[in-house]
């Protein structure tokens, strides 16, 4: 009798520990949403726009740029001999530049087809520069350092044997034969959307004195920019 | 005789216990409504429950939300169920997205809304005079609502930023008809909670965030 009232008691307790449990697994008054993401590093170079080209004869823009399209002009400088009675042949690739982080703009260039001789059309011919404002105040605060020293048009002078120097460094082809820094700075975006249209826009310049350069038909003046991350 | 006394006062309590837990576990539940989906992501990703019987635990990773993600808008829907059998209400509490720095992700960046109170199923509570009411500000959908504000950053009419300690954002008259101890498949409500993240130039970073949802007896109108 004791043993049976004792089995009936287990079994009791043994369905209200199970009642208990299984009433704490069916109904929960909590419930949990996890969240991530992630932002990487953002840096973007773009075609600012329509080119400009003065100074030059026979020369014409062949590819346009097209603002927040791929940059990808190509322009026809025209006659750089003594023909061109122009003081500069001189043209203006406007770049655009967004970024949620610092950047690093690099330059690399090249002079092709000109000849070899002392008086061939050298990468030293090949007068560059960047002329940024200052940020407008609809993107990052900071200041963005330019490695060159702006129009190249500005300022120069003839050397002893008469022919043009661009002044300062880094004023000319020649200093990119290799891939260098030619502007950088902080952060250019505030936090907006990706398509606004906010950019550090920089126009970057081109220019070259005709000269009794060697005479060659088909000179190939390349210049490729690169944005990274810092 | 000692032992059976004691056998006898266990067993009281703890079926005392077990009767007293069946009671007030049915009263008011919250679970998976559901699958939850995301659109617009580049690399993220969402897991749940897909049984509107399992408990509401759900992962999300936006993904890329700078201006690599060429998509206008990630989108998050997490269906949620809601069983009681008395008026309840629903709040949220967040913890996480401390960035120091402005230009990164903030609570602000993160809409977050509410949407399609709907029937479970048809063992669902149908009241008469009283609604369920998704309380201001969260009543939209994030993704079809945000502007650019006029810094160009984008704006929600409700986001991660409008959750201030635990916030009330919904609640109603009872909404089960039985008194399972249960959870059905069809005994109660269920609603949509949206969250949206606008890529744009933030700073870079991984972010991360938790909501805690929670159902408690609410105010008490009638059914």
């Amino acid at each position: 009798m004791f043993k049976s009232t004792k089995g009936v008691l287990k079994a009791l307790a043994i369905t209200a520990l199970l009642t208990m449990t299984a009433a704490v697994t069916c109904a929960q008054t909590t419930g949990s949403v996890t969240m991530n993401a992630t932002v990487s590093n953002f840096v973007e170079l773009t075609s600012g726009g329509a080119v400009t080209l003065t100074g030059n004869m026979g020369g014409s823009v062949i590819t346009d740029g097209t603002a927040n399209s791929p940059l990808a002009v190509v322009v026809n400088l025209g006659e750089l001999g003594p023909a061109n009675t122009n003081s500069f042949v001189k043209l203006s690739v406007p770049l655009r530049l967004r970024s949620n982080v610092a950047y690093q703009l690099n330059m690399v260039s090249s002079v092709a087809g000109a000849g070899a001789t002392a008086f061939s059309l050298k990468d030293t011919d090949v007068g560059f520069g960047l002329t940024p404002a200052a940020r407008p105040a609809n993107l990052a605060a900071g200041a963005d350092t330019n490695s060159t020293p702006g129009d190249p048009t500005i300022g120069g002078s003839t050397d002893a044997n008469g022919r043009w120097v661009f002044a300062g460094a880094n004023s000319t082809l020649g200093a990119y034969a290799v891939s260098g820094q030619v502007l950088t700075g902080p952060r250019i975006n505030q936090a907006v959307s990706a398509n606004s249209n906010t950019s550090l826009d920089v126009p970057s310049i081109f220019a070259i004195k005709p000269q009794f350069f060697d005479p060659a038909p088909a000179i190939t003046i390349t210049a490729q920019f690169t944005v990274v991350a810092l | 005789m000692r032992l059976r006394r004691l056998t006898y006062s266990l067993c009281s309590v703890l079926i005392l216990v077990a009767v007293a837990q069946a009671i007030s576990a049915q009263a008011l539940d919250i679970s998976s409504g559901g699958l939850p989906t995301i659109t617009g992501s580049v690399n993220g990703s969402v897991t749940g429950n897909a049984a509107v019987t399992g408990d509401l635990v759900v992962t999300i990773d936006f993904g890329e939300v700078s201006p690599l993600n060429p998509n206008s808008i990630v989108k998050v829907v997490v269906p949620i169920a809601l069983r009681s059998n008395q008026p309840y209400q629903v709040a949220v509490s967040f913890s996480g997205l401390t960035n120091a720095n402005a230009e990164a992700l903030q609570a602000t960046d993160v809409g977050l809304g509410i949407q399609n109170m709907r029937l479970l199923g048809g063992a669902g509570q149908i009241c008469n005079q009283s609604t369920h009411i998704i309380r201001s500000p969260f009543n939209n959908d994030p993704a079809v609502t945000a502007t650019v504000g006029s810094n160009g950053r984008v704006l929600y009419p409700s986001s991660l930023g409008n959750l201030s300690g635990s916030t009330v954002v919904l609640s109603g008259p009872e909404l089960s008809k039985n008194n399972s101890i249960k959870r059905q498949q069809s005994d109660g409500y269920v609603f949509d909670v949206i969250l949206a993240v606008t890529p744009q130039f933030f700073a870079a970073g991984i972010s991360s965030a938790t909501l805690i949802f929670s159902i408690a007896p609410g105010p008490n109108v009638p059914c």
